[in-house]
């Protein structure tokens, strides 16, 4: 009986400290929730993959965030999207609104890359950009043209992707601020964004992380 | 010393674990959270539970000396189950072949130790048991069905609600069973006719 009782209490200790571990202290029991976490503690510089977009100079994305200048709101997209996309797009709007309405320009920039480079080739994004109403001062949309460096890109922020067997795509959406020095900081929900918004403010007046 | 339908069964049963681990199946029964926690692991544990039917007594005596009433081992079933519905995990598995390996062993472990635990449990400790796993997968499976969102990066939406009805169904059959069993062995419910 004592050593079963000791084994058992070995059980818990081992699942306890297994739970733990796998939840960062039982806050993320989601892989979502790690990555915000992990992130948060460890910022991730953008991969130097290249990007083409309208109103884009032809380069890398790495050059395009780590511009030295403006702290960057980036978001994934395909645009034949019909549900969470969608909602990323008018999210976006109303951040372009606030920065359009702020007294002082903001150095923040949104920035919309789509993961479907096969689909959305410059055109279709120019297309997509005008009847979202972006204003490229602000808000532009750029693919990565290959997919191999799409993937690449995909993996290094840890954005899944999961084709819905109907031609459209669920993924893991969120608003992602990167530092005007390339490297990815913070994670925000959707429904964040106003959060999300202040902190590239905040980052853009030269606030600490 | 092992009896010859023993070795034809762990023979059997490993074969078939070696079918799950075959690469195409494996990404098969993986591709869809409801098959993965449905179907996949399911099967692992029953592989397990199967595996430890054939272990020769010499080898269950020193284990039964740290089970006693099969609590050890019933508790180590029930801490696998709960570790393995945790939603992480199920993404983690796909992109980490350690992480793969370890609930491979885990539900293998836990199948085996359903095995070397249940009949030596009595019934109080078998109740305690499936008392707790029970509703605990009920109430994850309508976790996964009340989610706004998606809580696998990997899955789909209608599939993890697919997955919350299969658990809810799942633990509501194994009640069921559970009780029928236990009527029976109280003598409460006719096994056959008696002649």
């Amino acid at each position: 009986m004592f050593r079963t009782a000791v084994l058992c209490a070995a059980l818990l200790w081992a699942a306890y400290a297994g739970a733990a571990r796998l939840t960062h202290g039982f806050v993320a029991w989601t892989e979502e929730g790690a990555r915000r976490i992990e992130v948060a503690r460890s910022p991730v510089p953008a991969p130097a993959v290249a990007v083409q977009g309208p109103g884009v100079a032809a380069g890398d994305l790495r050059a395009l965030l780590a511009n030295g200048r403006d702290v960057s709101v980036v978001e994934f997209v395909y645009t034949h999207c019909e549900t969470l996309c969608l909602s990323g797009g008018t999210v976006f709007q109303q951040m372009q609104a606030a920065l359009q309405a702020a007294p002082r320009p903001a150095r923040v920039q949104l920035l919309s890359v789509s993961f479907d480079p096969r689909r959305d080739d410059p055109a279709r994004l120019d297309a997509y950009a005008r009847g979202m109403g972006a204003d490229a001062r602000w808000w532009r949309f750029v693919r990565v043209p290959t997919p191999a460096q799409t993937q690449a890109l995909l993996d290094a922020f840890r954005v899944v992707v999961v084709p819905d067997g109907r031609g459209d795509f669920q993924h893991n959406a969120a608003l992602l601020v990167v530092h005007r020095d390339g490297r990815l900081l913070r994670i925000f929900d959707f429904a964040q964004h106003q959060l999300a918004l202040d902190y590239a403010r905040h980052l853009a007046e030269g606030g600490t992380p | 010393m092992r009896r010859a339908p023993d070795r034809l069964l762990a023979a059997a049963t490993l074969a078939g674990l070696a079918l799950l681990a075959l690469p195409p199946v494996r990404r098969l029964l993986e591709s869809s959270m409801s098959l993965h926690m449905l179907v996949q692991f399911p099967l692992l544990v029953a592989a397990g539970y199967l595996l430890a039917r054939t272990l020769p007594a010499g080898w269950r005596r020193p284990l039964d000396a740290w089970n006693a009433h099969g609590m050890a081992g019933l508790l180590a079933c029930a801490l696998t189950l709960m570790v393995v519905m945790i939603p992480r995990l199920l993404d983690l598995v796909l992109v980490d072949a350690r992480f793969e390996a370890a609930k491979w062993l885990a539900l293998l472990a836990c199948g085996a130790a359903l095995q070397l635990s249940w009949s030596r449990a009595g019934l109080l400790v078998q109740a305690f048991f499936l008392g707790n796993v029970l509703p605990m997968m009920a109430a994850a499976g309508q976790l996964y069905q009340d989610a706004p969102l998606r809580l696998c990066n990997a899955y789909l939406l209608d599939d993890q609600v697919r997955l919350g009805q299969g658990l809810v169904i799942l633990s509501l059959v194994a009640a069921a069973v559970a009780i029928a069993a236990g009527l029976r062995r109280a003598n409460l419910w006719p096994a056959r006719a008696h002649s």
